[in-house]
């Protein structure tokens, strides 16, 4: 099958592309040139008038696994809209179904779940495997778990940590590692309530710091593309930004993600105690190399949040809505929490987060450095991602909506003094071509010759940018047109990207004892093949390559 | 196949223990655990023998599989009002299902939902402190088992958290059990297993009292309490990880079920305010869990929906197969069994449509029967633990040449 995409405004930031009228040829679901089409063209897509990206990616969206589904479980009365096949809920805690539906209409090609967690990844996985139309993958959680804290412990040697980081890659089928309140998880099970990051931990006597430490080196030594995932400690409480500062220090300059940084960027200044900290946050992100960020803005409504950080989702469950909420510890392995939540805004700390959220986007000189997500649904649904393009890229629209929030708001906020409006070059940037190249996807994010043609068109007719981004006149997954006109024309499902660094089978050994003893599975059965991924769970795998053999 | 030996896991209860090690021999296969005895009739169960029904039927005669599932297609298209009823399936099951109901606008029930939704409407009212098994096992130094039955539903619970020496060490001292409800002496004798135990007979409907009598206590040291009481209190504020265990059908016979897992769940999330503490219910053992999570993530609803078109609502009352089936407002059930070893009642007055194990028990002749594999003995498959965290993978043991449910729902759809 040959497709010609003609004459469309295209944006292809890898390639350095920014909006040149030019055609896109595609051949058997990928990107190809002119001269390497082989017999006629099938399809002439007319693009005049229409702006073309490829797909877009969410590298940061808790789509599947056991948090997502006590989520939908839990909201039982929002499932109440009619839309969709296998369909009956709302955008808070959508079903596999809706994600998949919701995602491609609005031009997503890939989507990431960022707290996969070793032991529940066989769920994860199955239930990712039923959102249709999007590729996706998941990173692996680690640094709560009560075999790695042991292995610290007891000073073992960063190569046989990196075997174990290798390992869980493999055997969970993930993309990259996450560390979500390092160690904090596992110290609330010992009854902490809180975890500084060079607090030590009581049963381990390890602090967050070492953990992050040896996490990055593992990522780094294994050629890992996608850097450690980081889910700061301390989320939400006013002043954390120092903290995330300190754990931003402790990656020593290996490569490090930060994720939702907006909920680890807050001062404790003013007579409320609660400032912003985006000066401080913005400043060191356009001044470290090798660190990205994405910022987890929220929106003001109803959503709920759902987090493996058990010791935070514990302290706020006071403050959910509607009023239920749990909480669970999981296999010495992690734990989760979900508590509904909504924001208002009328009340001046979500009125800051929201702002917040802003200043990052708009203080962070790099695109390339700064990925657009609400972490949903913590900070809102992705749903949302149209609207906040807007107020990304339309100061007036923003400076509406900032003077109808609590003057207070404005008073502690620079927003108002920021010009800044963001380029479509710069929104191409941070929502296809950075994550596709911070998580390896190098078919993914591009229009370069052998990428997949994972490919979005807007049409430039349509004035209001929100609504451009919202209904994409089209979308084609793998060269096939799924979405026209804003209707579904067929039905796909996409492949689970993974990465797998070779490992020293001899760390199975020792923990195939460690399961026999201590857990209630045996290490056989905690593995997921390819082939069970297929037969069973029901997605192909990619496998994406690192970046360079081992180092250690 | 030749003799051989294995290990499986098993699918006959929400445990899904993966040591059991089964010998096999012709495709019979035998439980060589020791003590295991509840557990190897259940499984060996599933042994065939000439007198099964390995093959398809229409009103009790042979036929072709081809015109049994004609068969099935016309009597569903024929069919006002379709019911699907699950007595216990796989992923693979489950999703199957879900296809069928939305290709014919069908309900869909779970024959354990009554049970299943004592514990899903706490998810609902209010949530909780939840925990797993393997969290129980290494870190539960008291453990508090309300109601009467929970060992015989689970016959190795006990053994399934059972340190001893093999745990992470988190806690020091012997485990203490206290048994609440109706427990006999041989329940007792299980507990005694794993720690000291504390057994509190009472009527379950007395639950919530004395667990509100016990956070009075520690709201107010004058709050008296009677001498038993006093124990329990004493044990439970030294606690350092309490975990509370019920099984949700223990409290069917309780004029107000959901009131007893409401005061225990609240009586948990008291204790986190200053220590630890959590929850760890029991479910069915009719892949209650699996039905519950893939019917959740694909509908937004656990059991009791029904499809419209291209959407599934949910009713906990009118999508009620008993009540359908009683008040005859279905004239089709589909009923799903792959697990079950009880009798399965079907309605005589409506079409009976069962894609059921070669040794399904029924209690008449059903319209058409289709017989398909055990997930776990005939073909590989995932199903999900009490916990609704882990899942494990099934093994293919038997080579008997017996469809899936998916393969014939494949062929319906």
């Amino acid at each position: 099958m040959n497709i010609l995409l003609k004459s469309g405004k295209v944006y292809d930031p890898k390639n350095k592309i920014f909006g040149k009228k030019k055609d896109i040829f595609v051949t058997d679901g990928m990107i190809t040139s002119k001269e390497k089409i082989k017999g006629k063209i099938d399809s002439i897509i007319d693009c005049t008038d229409k702006i073309v990206m490829p797909g877009a990616i969410d590298l940061h969206t808790h789509i599947g696994g056991g948090k997502v589904n006590i989520a939908r479980l839990m909201l039982e009365e929002f499932h109440t809209d009619n839309e969709g096949k296998y369909d009956s809920s709302n955008i808070i805690a959508p079903t596999t179904i809706k994600t998949g539906l919701k995602y491609i209409e609005m031009g997503y090609t890939s989507c990431f779940e960022p707290a996969l967690l070793p032991i529940n990844a066989r769920q994860a996985h199955s239930e990712m495997s039923d959102i249709p139309f999007i590729d996706k993958g998941g990173y692996a959680l680690l640094g709560n778990d009560d075999f790695f804290l042991d292995l610290i412990k007891k000073n073992s040697s960063q190569s046989m940590i990196n075997d174990y980081v290798a390992f869980i890659l493999n055997a969970s089928q993930s993309l990259g590692i996450k560390v979500v309140n390092p160690g904090g998880i596992n110290a609330f099970k010992f009854n902490q309530r809180a975890l500084d990051v060079d607090e030590k931990s009581k049963y381990y006597d390890i602090t967050p710091r070492k953990i992050i430490s040896v996490l990055t080196r593992a990522i780094y030594d294994l050629g890992i593309p996608h850097p450690l995932h980081v889910h700061c400690s301390n989320l939400g409480i006013p002043g954390n930004f120092l903290s995330t500062i300190e754990t931003i220090k402790a990656a020593g300059g290996l490569p490090m993600h930060v994720t939702h940084i907006q909920f680890h960027s807050y001062g404790n200044n003013g007579d409320k105690k609660f400032s912003s900290a985006s000066v401080e946050i913005a400043n060191i992100l356009n001044n470290t190399d090798n660190l990205t960020c994405d910022v987890g803005q929220i929106m003001f409504g109803q959503t709920v949040t759902m987090s493996g950080d058990s010791m935070s989702q514990h302290k706020n469950h006071k403050h959910a809505h509607p009023h239920k909420w749990m909480c669970m510890d999981i296999e010495c392995d992690a734990g989760c929490g979900v508590v509904p939540f909504k924001y208002r805004d009328n009340i001046y700390v979500n009125a800051m987060q929201w702002v917040i959220g802003l200043e990052i986007f708009l203080l962070a000189n790099d695109p390339w450095k700064i990925f657009l997500t609400t972490d949903h649904p913590n900070g809102g649904p992705f749903t949302s991602y149209p609207h906040l393009i807007k107020l990304l890229m339309n100061k007036t629209f923003r400076d509406d909506i900032l003077a109808q929030l609590p003057p207070d708001v404005q008073k502690h906020s620079v927003l108002k003094s920021i010009k800044r409006e963001y380029t479509l070059n710069e929104i191409a940037i941070m929502t296809r071509s950075a994550p596709a190249e911070i998580l390896g996807l190098y078919k993914k994010g591009n229009f370069s010759f052998g990428s997949d043609a994972d490919i979005t068109i807007y049409d430039t007719k349509i004035n209001d940018i929100e609504e451009m981004f919202a209904h994409p006149s089209m979308v084609l997954k793998n060269g096939t047109v799924v979405v026209k006109d804003g209707k579904i024309k067929e039905y796909l499902w996409g492949k689970t990207h993974t990465v797998k660094p070779d490992y020293d089978e001899s760390i199975q050994k020792t923990l195939s004892k460690y399961f026999e003893k201590n857990h209630t599975m045996s290490l056989e059965n905690y593995q997921i093949s390819n082939q069970e991924m297929i037969d069973h769970i029901g997605s192909k795998v990619e496998t994406t390559d690192c970046k360079y053999s081992r180092k250690q | 196949m030749t003799k051989t030996s294995c290990k499986i896991v098993c699918p006959f209860c929400s445990l899904l223990c993966d040591d059991v090690t089964v010998s096999l021999d012709n495709n019979r296969f035998e439980v060589k655990n020791k003590n295991l005895s509840l557990c190897k009739k259940k499984i060996e169960f599933f042994n065939l023998d000439k007198n099964n029904r390995l093959t398809p039927t229409i009103n009790n005669k042979t036929s072709s599989l081809r015109e049994t599932i004609s068969t099935t297609e016309k009597i569903l298209k024929k069919s006002g009002d379709i019911t699907i009823i699950n007595h216990g399936v796989d992923m693979a099951g489950v999703r199957s299902m879900l296809r069928l109901a939305s290709r014919y606008d069908c309900t869909i029930d779970h024959v354990n939902s009554k049970y299943l939704y004592n514990n899903i409407g706490l998810v609902q009212r209010t949530g909780y402190m939840a925990t797993s098994l393997t969290e129980v096992k290494n870190r539960a130094d008291v453990i508090i088992i309300f109601g009467n039955d929970i060992f015989k539903k689970s016959p190795r619970l006990v053994e399934r958290i059972s340190s001893g020496k093999s745990s992470l060490g988190f806690f020091k001292g012997k485990r203490k059990i206290i048994l609440v409800g109706n427990f006999d002496a041989n329940a007792t004798k299980v507990a005694r297993k794993i720690g000291l135990v504390v057994n509190l007979k009472t009527d379950i409907d007395m639950i919530p009292k004395i667990l509100s009598q016990l956070m009075q206590r520690n709201d107010n040291s004058t709050f008296k309490l009677s001498k038993s009481l006093r124990e329990i209190h004493n044990i439970v504020t030294k606690s350092t990880y309490l975990v509370a265990s019920w099984s949700a059908s223990d409290f069917n016979k309780s004029s107000n079920s959901e009131r007893i897992i409401n005061s225990i769940s609240e009586f948990i999330v008291e204790r986190n305010i200053n220590y630890r503490a959590a929850c760890f219910p029991i479910a069915g053992n009719l892949g209650d869990s699996t039905s519950s999570q893939v019917c959740t993530w694909m509908t937004g609803f656990p059991s009791r929906i029904k499809s419209y078109g291209n959407t599934f609502k949910h009713d906990r009352y009118l999508c009620d197969s008993e009540l359908i089936q009683n008040n005859k407002t279905t004239d089709t059930v589909v009923h799903f069994s792959t697990l079950s070893d009880q009798k399965i009642k079907l309605n005589k007055s409506l079409k009976n449509i069962v894609l059921g194990h070669p040794k399904s028990k029924l209690s008449c002749i059903p319209d058409v029967f289709i017989p398909v594999g055990v997930p776990g003995i005939d073909y590989e498959g995932i199903m999900f633990r009490t916990d609704n965290v882990v899942s494990l993978p099934l093994k293919k043991i038997r080579d008997v040449a017996l469809p899936t449910i998916d393969d014939i729902v494949r062929e319906i759809t």
